[in-house]
């Protein structure tokens, strides 16, 4: 297929999967925002920021840190790129670019997305409906994906895309896990509870909270939490399962089998699959993660390098 | 509902001139009068989300807002007969066939000009003519693979040709879509008419496209200039519907005179491309060396024979306005027949004795750029107001080779759906005629309707709408 083509199936699926992402960040820490203390709420909202690195961009553009600011800035605001709304177009850019390797449905269902969210920029959204527009997002990121597993060809368009879905996973999960992990650390001798909700949140945010109860029971320890989000398979949004798709993904793609993209995401693959939760605590998680997020922003830079960019 | 009868003199699709329903009308006209106008609102409301959500939309030059406009789709369709459709096609196959001939002619032997048909200054001061292209042998000595002819029905109940299109023609992908929605609107409408099927179209044109090479399973590609371009969506459509990448430039390159483009596996040649880009902007090196959408050295590629295009390059020759009234001649001088299509009579400015006559008679002339296109830059005398009037004057005294003028012929009517209920719209007709092996086409076409009360301007730049087209597989229904 067409390197072009290659590269926005890829970025599209990233972009779609980064707007679930931020609507379910941002969901978990207004929540979490209610039940917390006054004097720890801006940290408490701060954290969607913090995880996409948006803090900066926020600050000249708002004032104070308050929950309509933090929806319309991460939702509906076209002066920055990471907003739900730009994120959107961004995606829908890229679906336009690609118009001839997408099935009608698939097409049909991110052009949807983003003409409904053109109609909630103009509507507005507010507190009391923001749950509302974070189940949209998410609704919409489910059809895209069931979209595109049961209309697209089994061919490299399909398997890029994929590519670009996961890749994009295992970053915001490891992102994710490293801040609220600092956070729920800093608190730990002050306070049980807060250290509590820390992690209900991370869990939360990563759609992980009811796969905990099931595998550890009701107790939350920061090293369980750890290893369920880096270690176990079976949970789809794990740094583990992320990496599994990856590997087989690549394993697929015509003519991969000298590429360099290759060799690191195996070997990645490798150092999680034969890890384990001694390795990680003794490494310290935010030393691991760190290390972890250099490694797969290495492999998406190599991909790009290896399929999606030409030199004649 | 009602249908509102069209005016005194002019030739209605619907109603014939004692207001009987012409019989190829008449499941439609029964449908209309027992439709309700509470359904037919809704079913406008779903076809126009449909079009949104299937991205079916087009940008308007010009207007800043216009960009994502949709085309207003009107859902009564337009109806030709069986017969008006056989005279239709055969006429169309001549006229392309000769337009071939005329293009392949004025690139290698000129007969027609030794002939004295055409004068040669006619042919090679043109400057659509590509004398980069004299000589270069085609496969199959094709040029317009892919001609979009426009059509009208005067009063007189006949088809003229309006002009004909051999450049990048655009409009099929409405003419599918137009269907496939009132297929969707109106099912039962299909199992009570007798309607012809255009759906083959994109395997027609994959056809075409292949048999434009001499290569057994040629790579054909599609070239847009990307998504920002009015007709993208046409592009990516029809590359999907045959199943062949879409390109843009960027994405091709030419190495030892072969044109590949970049794929996640390497380089891999190309050996048609069905382009949608205009010939100066197809290679910077040897047209606008400004542009960024072409492929640099790709030429070279064409004229060293390593890839073909369609449609060919200098295509454009054939179709400006001041070579259109010498096509009747054209059919003569290489089929030997009569044309069976009308040429609307045509008074070309550049000759001093039609100019005098067209200056003056301007207020009941059309005047028109001999290379304009798209509806820009005419004159329609009756509607012109005083200014108008005189500023052709001046420019048609200034500059007489740039124009051409032909009486105001009266567009057919057909039934509308309009603000005032169901009412008269002039429209015309564009049908996608394919030569590869041979000369092709699907029953149907591009039908345009003026959507302004009394408009004759059915451009869909200028405001005109679409309809799905109808052509009967018997003319009793």
């Amino acid at each position: 297929m067409l390197s072009r083509a290659a590269s926005s199936l890829f970025w599209m699926a990233r972009y779609l999967e980064r707007a679930e992402s931020q609507a379910r960040l941002l969901d978990v820490s207004l929540t979490m925002a209610l039940i917390d203390v006054p004097e720890d709420r801006e940290e408490q909202l701060s954290v969607p920021l913090l995880v996409t690195g948006t803090k900066e961009a926020f600050d000249e553009l708002y004032d104070d840190i308050t929950p309509q600011n933090l929806i319309d800035f991460m939702m509906l605001d076209d002066r920055h790129p990471a907003s739900v709304y730009n994120i959107i177009q961004s995606a829908r850019d890229n679906a336009l670019h690609v118009r001839g390797n997408l099935s009608a449905d698939v097409w049909e269902s991110i052009n949807l997305s983003w003409l409904e969210m053109r109609e909630l920029r103009k509507t507005g959204v507010t507190e009391s409906n923001a749950s509302q527009i974070f189940d949209w997002t998410r609704a919409r990121s489910h059809i895209f994906r069931g979209a595109a597993y049961g209309t697209l060809l089994r061919t490299d368009a399909f398997h890029f895309l994929r590519l670009g879905t996961f890749i994009e996973r295992a970053d915001t999960t490891a992102r994710v896990l490293d801040i609220r992990h600092e956070m729920a650390s800093a608190s730990v001798g002050e306070q049980a509870t807060r250290s509590f909700f820390e992690w209900t949140a991370l869990l939360h945010s990563l759609a992980a909270f009811e796969a905990y109860q099931q595998i550890y029971g009701p107790n939350i320890l920061p090293l369980n939490v750890a290893e369920l989000l880096i270690l176990e398979l079976n949970v789809p949004r794990s740094l583990h399962a992320c990496l599994r798709e990856i590997v087989a993904l690549l394993e697929q793609i015509e003519n991969g089998e000298a590429r360099k993209a290759r060799r690191l995401a195996n070997s990645l693959f490798a150092n999680i699959h034969y890890g384990d939760r001694d390795y990680i605590a003794e490494r310290g998680l935010h030393e691991y993660l760190t290390d972890f997020l250099e490694r797969i922003q290495g492999i998406a830079g190599q991909i790009q390098r290896d399929y999606m960019g030409w030199q004649i | 509902m009602l249908i509102q009868t069209p005016a005194e003199g002019l030739y209605d699709e619907l109603f014939d001139p004692d207001r009987r329903v012409r019989p190829h009308y008449r499941t439609l006209e029964k449908w209309l009068i027992d439709s309700d106008e509470a359904m037919i609102a809704d079913k406008r409301r779903e076809a126009d989300v449909l079009f949104q959500r299937l991205g079916i939309t087009f940008n308007v030059y010009g207007q800043d807002e216009g960009t994502d406009r949709l085309i207003p789709f009107d859902l009564i369709p337009r109806v030709i007969s069986a017969s008006d459709w056989q005279k239709l096609q055969s006429g169309l196959r001549q006229r392309v066939n000769a337009l071939n001939r005329f293009l392949h002619d004025i690139y290698h032997n000129f007969d027609i000009v030794k002939a004295g048909v055409i004068d040669a200054e006619q042919v090679f001061a043109n400057p659509q003519y590509q004398p980069g292209m004299q000589n270069l042998k085609l496969p199959r000595n094709l040029y317009s693979h892919i001609a979009g002819i426009d059509l009208i029905r005067h009063n007189d109940g006949d088809f003229y040709v309006l002009e004909d299109n051999l450049r990048c023609p655009s409009g099929v992908s409405y003419m599918l879509e137009n269907r496939r929605m009132m297929m969707r609107l109106f099912p039962e409408l299909f199992a009570s008419a007798p309607v012809a099927p255009v759906d083959h179209y994109p395997a027609l044109l994959g056809e075409t496209l292949r048999a434009a090479s001499l290569k057994p399973n040629p790579t054909v590609v599609v070239l847009t200039p990307g998504r920002f371009n009015s007709a993208y969506f046409e592009h990516a459509f029809l590359a999907r519907q045959m199943g062949v990448e879409i390109v843009e430039g960027a994405d091709l390159f030419v190495r030892k005179n072969k044109v590949f483009m970049k794929t996640t596996v390497g380089p891999q040649q190309v050996d048609v491309i069905y382009r949608r880009i205009d010939d100066d902007f197809l290679d910077p090196l040897s047209g606008n060396p400004h542009s960024m959408l072409g492929v640099p050295g790709l030429y070279g590629a064409y004229r060293s024979g390593n890839v073909v295009l369609a449609n060919a390059m200098g295509t454009g020759v054939a179709d400006d306005k001041s070579i259109y009234p010498y096509v009747p001649d054209m059919i003569r001088f290489y089929l030997n027949e009569e044309p069976i299509l009308k040429n609307v009579p045509t008074w070309q400015c550049r000759k001093p004795k039609d100019l005098k006559y067209v200056l003056e008679h301007l207020p009941e002339l059309v005047v028109k750029e001999a290379q304009g296109a798209g509806g820009y830059g005419m004159l329609i005398g009756p509607r012109a107001s005083k200014k108008e009037l005189s500023h052709f004057t001046d420019l048609l005294k200034a500059r007489p080779h740039h124009y051409i003028a032909q009486p105001t012929l009266s567009l057919s009517t057909c039934p509308t759906f309009v603000e005032q209920g169901i009412a008269p719209r002039h429209l015309d007709l564009r049908p996608f005629v394919l030569s590869g092996k041979k000369v092709q086409m699907v029953p149907g076409g591009l039908t345009r309707v003026a959507l302004e009360e009394g408009s004759l301007v059915v451009n869909s730049s200028q405001g005109g709408g679409t309809k799905d087209t109808w052509v009967l597989e018997d003319d009793q229904c």
